[in-house]
């Protein structure tokens, strides 16, 4: 299940994004460039957690998201470290496999299976977060 | 038994005598007939032991007791501490430019191509996404904390992002023999004190997938002279970097930073993980893990 919301689009407003997108993606070379992440889109994925992996430099989810046929793809969705996110509120065990959650994403700008973590809804309702805003605002480094 | 089986065994005991970490070194493997591999037995001689310990050739190593308990003049200050950059005037603080210098063919492309790959949604030079150490001087612009630890000898710098380690010598010692020192990503470092200012100069560095800012490249002519003050009753490191290569640009490029001491943080293990960069589609590993698996039924 997928919703994708896009802002309003003019092509001043494009140029605006493209360029902001460009600058604010070069600190993230931080750790490696996050260039490829559309950060003016946030996409709502709904599926299952296959892995969380809670490791630095980075933690990562692996979520089975299902299609409208019914297969399932699996989609590599990119945290920040640990150290960053346990100043979200987040913990080791917080996801586990099995898991049923709603993550909001900044896809992939080629529209491949994956993408910058924003957001996440538990199974009991609970939301963490990554930090970083959900207006499409790019931003690389989460405010701690 | 075989007499080319036999002649096996024992080479294959004679190599683990040599050195142990031959052990770790792929073995023929077993035939079905093979009698079960035997490890060495026995006590090495001292000489055998001796010979498996790196030393340095008539000088002592930097935490030896002796070398620690020599006189030496006080040192101004004491690096000491848990540092972390300061980018509260933005994230582009990390960058060590502009200004740049003029650059040569090599590092004005990468200035042009940096941007236009970005454009495309693509990494430029993804070493790090690929394990190679961001090495000095961006692994001093990390978004992560460095530790430092300061003793008479050296400084022992410890950085979060996947714990790099550097070795600033502040006993005297020369840089090693240019035929015998093994380049890195963070160099040979050697510190002196010139009234209130701690200068270190480094060299010997390894060139291959080390890139300064947006993948400008540098040569195994690059050199780093670090400026370092400490200021604010103790709280702010000011270093200024002073990097010249003349394969790849003309002149000095110059820099500087701060970073504040944070007394609530601690390094803490932080490796980097092909296999996890493969889950990871901010680089290019993780991207092939995306392209491998096709299009989502759910992309746009």
């Amino acid at each position: 299940m997928l919703r994708l919301h896009k802002k309003r689009t003019t092509r001043k407003a494009l140029y605006a994004a493209a360029a902001a997108a460009a600058a604010a993606s070069v600190p993230v070379l931080a750790h490696h460039s996050f260039a490829m992440f559309d950060q003016t889109k946030v996409m709502t994925l709904k599926g299952s957690v296959h892995e969380f992996q809670w490791t630095n430099p980075h933690a990562f989810i692996e979520l089975d998201v299902p299609g409208q046929s019914g297969r399932a793809t699996r989609w590599s969705i990119e945290l920040n470290s640990p150290n960053n996110l346990t100043r979200q509120g987040w913990t080791r065990g917080a996801l586990k496999a099995g898991d049923k959650v709603t993550v909001r994403i900044a896809p992939l700008r080629n529209g491949r299976a994956g993408g910058l973590f924003l957001d996440v809804q538990l199974p009991n309702g609970k939301t963490l977060d990554s930090g970083m805003p959900k207006n499409g605002t790019p931003v690389n480094v989460p405010r701690t | 038994m075989n007499p080319k089986l036999l002649s096996s065994i024992a080479g294959g005991i004679a190599l683990g005598l040599c050195a142990t970490p031959a052990f770790a070194q792929e073995a023929d493997a077993p035939t079905a007939e093979a009698a079960p591999p035997q490890l060495p037995t026995g006590r090495l001689t001292d000489e055998q032991f001796d010979q498996m310990i790196p030393k340095h050739p008539g000088f002592l190593g930097a935490l030896a007791k002796e070398n620690l308990r020599k006189p030496r003049p006080a040192p101004p200050f004491d690096l000491t501490g848990t540092w972390f950059v300061d980018l509260r005037e933005g994230f582009m603080k990390f960058l060590f430019g502009p200004p740049y210098p003029k650059f040569f063919e090599a590092g004005q492309e990468a200035l042009e191509e940096a941007p236009k790959y970005m454009a495309r949604g693509e990494n430029y030079r993804d070493a790090i996404g690929q394990c190679f150490p961001p090495g000095m001087p961006m692994i001093m612009t990390r978004v992560w904390p460095h530790a430092f630890i300061q003793l008479p000898t050296a400084i022992y710098m410890i950085s979060g992002f996947n714990n790099s380690v550097r070795t600033i010598f502040l006993d005297g010692r020369e840089f090693s023999n240019p035929d015998l020192v093994v380049p890195g990503y963070n160099g040979e470092s050697i510190g002196h004190w010139e009234g209130d200012t701690l200068v270190v100069h480094s060299k010997y560095f390894e060139p291959d997938n080390h890139y300064i800012d947006m993948g400008i490249p540098i040569s195994d002519e690059f050199e780093l002279v670090e400026r370092i003050k400490l200021l604010e009753n103790g709280t702010v490191m000011e270093v200024e970097y002073i990097m010249t290569d003349p394969q790849n640009w003309e002149g000095e490029w110059r820099n500087t930073k701060q970073y504040l001491l944070q007394d609530h943080t601690d390094i803490n293990e932080s490796n980097c993980i092909l296999a996890n960069n493969a889950h990871l589609p901010g680089t290019d590993l993780g991207q092939a893990t995306a392209a491998e698996r096709g299009e989502s039924e759910l992309g746009e």
